[in-house]
């Protein structure tokens, strides 16, 4: 068998990586090339310009510099919020429960909680942020959230929430977590069920509580998926563009109050007519995502517990 | 997985690291940057009054139609015009609303189509297809003569000031089709019924304002998200102030444009509006569609929007709705108040590097004739460029009545010659209606924006002069 290995390695790993050169590789090498031009995106004429996109990028205090940002919020936000939800949801839904004769499981309808919770993603994207849009709308159009909280009494932005500069950001983040967490949970659950009922029993007689358990025993039990969940949702905040695009006004306003790194490429290489520009933004972007994955995968890297 | 015991001469980072390389050496060759220049050839007016372009018969024409409020059916029957005076031309039909990500990729790599209607919100930004010099200038087809009548060029058909929006410095590279004016629209039928008057002067309206609102009708209403709705209504009440040459001024970005005292002055009034409560609640946080469909509920009395109006609101319209268009009524001291924003909307271009130019120019000359413009006015109920369309409808009659004085037509630019002054434009104006900002600062920030892209040696600057 020895002497046909490399032929026979090879006739595996041709397409594959004739694809990925082709479809992944080769388009991020254009963009590098691109952000060193100074080119439109429509045109064949372009002149090297050398670095000054990328000058010019920490120079732009209209779109670029708001939406690094605002995405370095959502990145520190986003998975911190989801991840601590959707972990204690999957926690009460499948450990947490009163323990009935020694058993050991979640808070009652828990099966019909977790569908309920998965609901959001079986819905697209898009139609997220129609939904949304419509709750966020001012009370006087049919706000859901602004005509709740008038109802109760309670101070509601008149215009919605959408147009106040200071909710915007909050209010898209928020509709990330709700789509976001019932994925994690079922993703946690899952992680849960294959931890031994005998850890949780022997703690239980040891005299643990919900809260302990939960500390002493799920979370480290479910480091290595919580790790997982972290670099998902890193690189979903990195990405956030559709809902600010379907959602916000001026696409990431009011005001800028609201702009993604992901929608000022966007603006820049279609609206703009600087793809060149757009394209070092990506290529920061690119890197930025880079350096994220391996940094939580060094930094987390934790003993892996054998049960 | 067991451990051969050979010796890993093969490793991952040696395949990936060959890869790369390859990849690197190819990307530099083979990639949508590429692509040479080529020579392009101008297309001359001749003799025959028939085919003033020589057009070949034979050549295919490649048409693109932005499948928008307007749809393709008008496009289609245009394209049997040219198809029955060219019967051997094989004509490829686009209609979609992608146009730049159908187009822009084409244009990239130096193969556009022929005709581009250059419309939506994925229009292939104009001032950079024209820095490019991606665009073939319309002259010829301008000085050509005319489809229906020889002694007389396609440009005297046409209604004053239409070609404005498609002119960069002094030329034409597009043909705005479609004849439109930004006006505002109340409901005739609810006026005569409470026997308001519409007001001609902004005092007039400020006094009714209060007769309204004892109604349970807000006086005014716009598209919050989209405060561009109030950019023709706000530039036209201080030009109208102050007269057109305010408004060059801005569009020229000259210093202390934005300084001047009529373009204070409407500012402040805009303030007022919703200083004074006259502006319905929630409408800074509401789009087109909402507040169009409040002012059709009568939630609002007053609505900016542009002459496609009652067109656009067929079928929803409530029973006995009469939508009426008026000019912005003009503030006290007015030296110029019939100035109004009207003119041509709706690009149709034609690429520098068309491979069927002459073709493409006489498509367009077949759009300007009075069947093809006609066709146009009966399939969508919209007025053309073209002088003499005849439209069944009242608004439309009554917009003519508007823009009868062609030394009062007048589209204000900027936004359109500077992306980025448009997208300083709208937060600014939509700030200021919603008392985020108060004029001083309105008119502070617009200044800064407009001195900072005069600065900017890097963009292309565009006058009104030709």
């Amino acid at each position: 068998m020895r002497h046909g290995k490399y032929p026979f390695i090879l006739s595996f790993l041709a397409l594959p990586v004739a694809l990925y050169a082709w479809l992944v590789i080769l388009p991020f090498a254009q963009a590098f090339q691109i952000s060193l031009t100074d080119w439109s995106g429509s045109s064949n004429q372009f002149e090297y310009i050398g670095l000054d996109n990328y000058v010019n990028l920490f120079k732009d205090d209209r779109l670029v510099l708001p939406a690094l940002r605002n995405t370095g919020i959502i990145l520190v936000v986003l998975p911190v919020v989801t991840i601590g939800l959707s972990l204690f949801f999957a926690f009460m839904l499948n450990i947490g429960g009163r323990s009935r004769q020694g058993r050991i499981e979640g808070v009652r309808g828990s099966r019909f909680h977790k569908v309920v919770f998965f609901f959001p993603q079986v819905l697209s994207l898009a139609i997220i942020g129609i939904l949304w849009k419509q709750v966020y709308a001012p009370e006087n159009f049919g706000g859901l959230i602004a005509g709740g909280l008038r109802t109760l009494g309670l101070p509601a932005p008149v215009n919605g929430f959408l147009a106040d500069k200071r909710l915007v950001l909050a209010s898209v983040i928020a509709v990330l977590v709700w789509s976001a967490v019932g994925f994690y949970l079922v993703f946690f659950s899952s992680a849960m069920a294959s931890i031994p009922r005998e850890l949780y029993e022997a703690g239980i007689v040891d005299g643990a509580g919900r809260f302990q358990t939960f500390f002493k025993i799920t979370l480290p039990l479910l480091w290595e998926s919580v790790q997982t969940a972290w670099i998902y949702l890193s690189i979903i905040a990195l990405d956030v563009f559709v809902l600010v695009y379907m959602m916000t006004p001026g696409q990431g306003g009011p005001d800028g109050a609201s702009e993604v790194v992901g929608g000022v490429i966007w603006k820049y290489a279609f609206k703009h007519g600087e793809q060149a520009f757009a394209s070092a933004l990506g290529v920061v972007l690119f890197f930025a995502a880079l350096s994220l994955a391996v940094v939580s995968l060094r930094v987390g890297r934790r003993e892996r517990i054998e049960y | 997985m067991r451990k051969s015991s050979a010796a890993p001469n093969f490793s991952r980072r040696r395949l990936l690291g060959t890869t790369a390389a390859g990849v690197a050496a190819t990307s530099l060759a083979a990639c949508a940057t590429s692509g040479g220049d080529e020579d392009t050839e101008a297309v001359t007016v001749g003799d025959d009054a028939e085919n003033p372009f020589g057009v070949d018969g034979s050549a295919p024409l490649d048409v693109v139609i932005f499948d928008g409020g307007f749809g393709d059916e008008y496009a289609v029957q245009h394209q049997e015009m040219y198809r029955s005076a060219f019967p051997d031309a094989e004509i490829a039909h686009l209609a979609t609303q992608a146009i730049a990500e159908t187009q822009q990729t084409r244009f990239a790599q130096g193969e556009p189509c022929d005709v581009l209607d250059n419309s939506g919100a994925q229009q292939i930004p104009m001032d950079a297809l024209v820095s490019d010099g991606e665009l073939a200038e319309l002259t010829p087809l301008l000085d050509a003569p005319s489809y229906d009548d020889p002694n007389v060029t396609v440009r005297e058909t046409l209604r004053d000031g239409v070609l404005d929006a498609g002119t960069f410095n002094g030329k034409v590279y597009a043909m705005n089709y479609v004849f439109s004016a930004w006006t505002i629209w109340y409901d005739a039928a609810l006026f005569a019924d409470k026997g308001w008057t519409p007001p001609t002067t902004w005092d007039e309206m400020l006094a009714l304002c209060p007769d309204i609102q004892a109604e349970g009708i807000a006086p005014w209403t716009y598209a919050g998200q989209h405060p561009v709705y109030l950019y023709d209504m706000f530039l036209m009440l201080a030009g109208r102030h102050g007269g057109v040459e305010i408004l060059k001024a801005i569009d020229h970005l000259e210093p202390h444009a934005w300084h001047q005292d009529s373009v204070v002055a409407a500012a402040e009034a805009m303030y007022g509006l919703w200083e004074a409560g006259y502006i319905l609640e929630g409408t800074p946080g509401i789009d087109h569609i909402q507040s169009q469909t409040a002012f059709n509920d009568h939630e609002a009395a007053f609505i900016p929007v542009g002459s496609w109006l009652p067109n656009e609101q067929k079928g929803i319209a409530p029973e006995g709705f009469e939508y009426a268009p008026m000019g912005v009524p003009h503030l006290e001291g007015s030296v110029q108040p019939g100035l109004i924003s009207a003119g041509g909307e709706e690009p149709f271009v034609v690429p520098e590097k068309a491979a069927n130019k002459p073709g493409a120019y006489e498509y367009l000359r077949i759009m300007l004739s009075k069947q093809g413009s006609q066709i146009f006015g009966d399939t969508v109920q919209a007025a053309t460029i073209v002088k003499g369309v005849e439209l069944d409808n009242l608004a439309a009659q009554l917009t003519d009545e508007l823009v009868s004085n062609p030394d009062d037509l007048f589209q204000p630019r900027f936004r359109f010659w500077y992306t980025k002054m448009d997208e300083e434009v709208r937060p600014a104006l939509g700030g200021l209606m919603a008392g985020e900002i108060d004029p001083e600062q309105f008119v502070d920030r617009m200044q800064n924006v407009a001195d900072e892209t005069a600065e900017d040696d890097g963009v292309e600057k565009f006058t009104h002069e030709s």
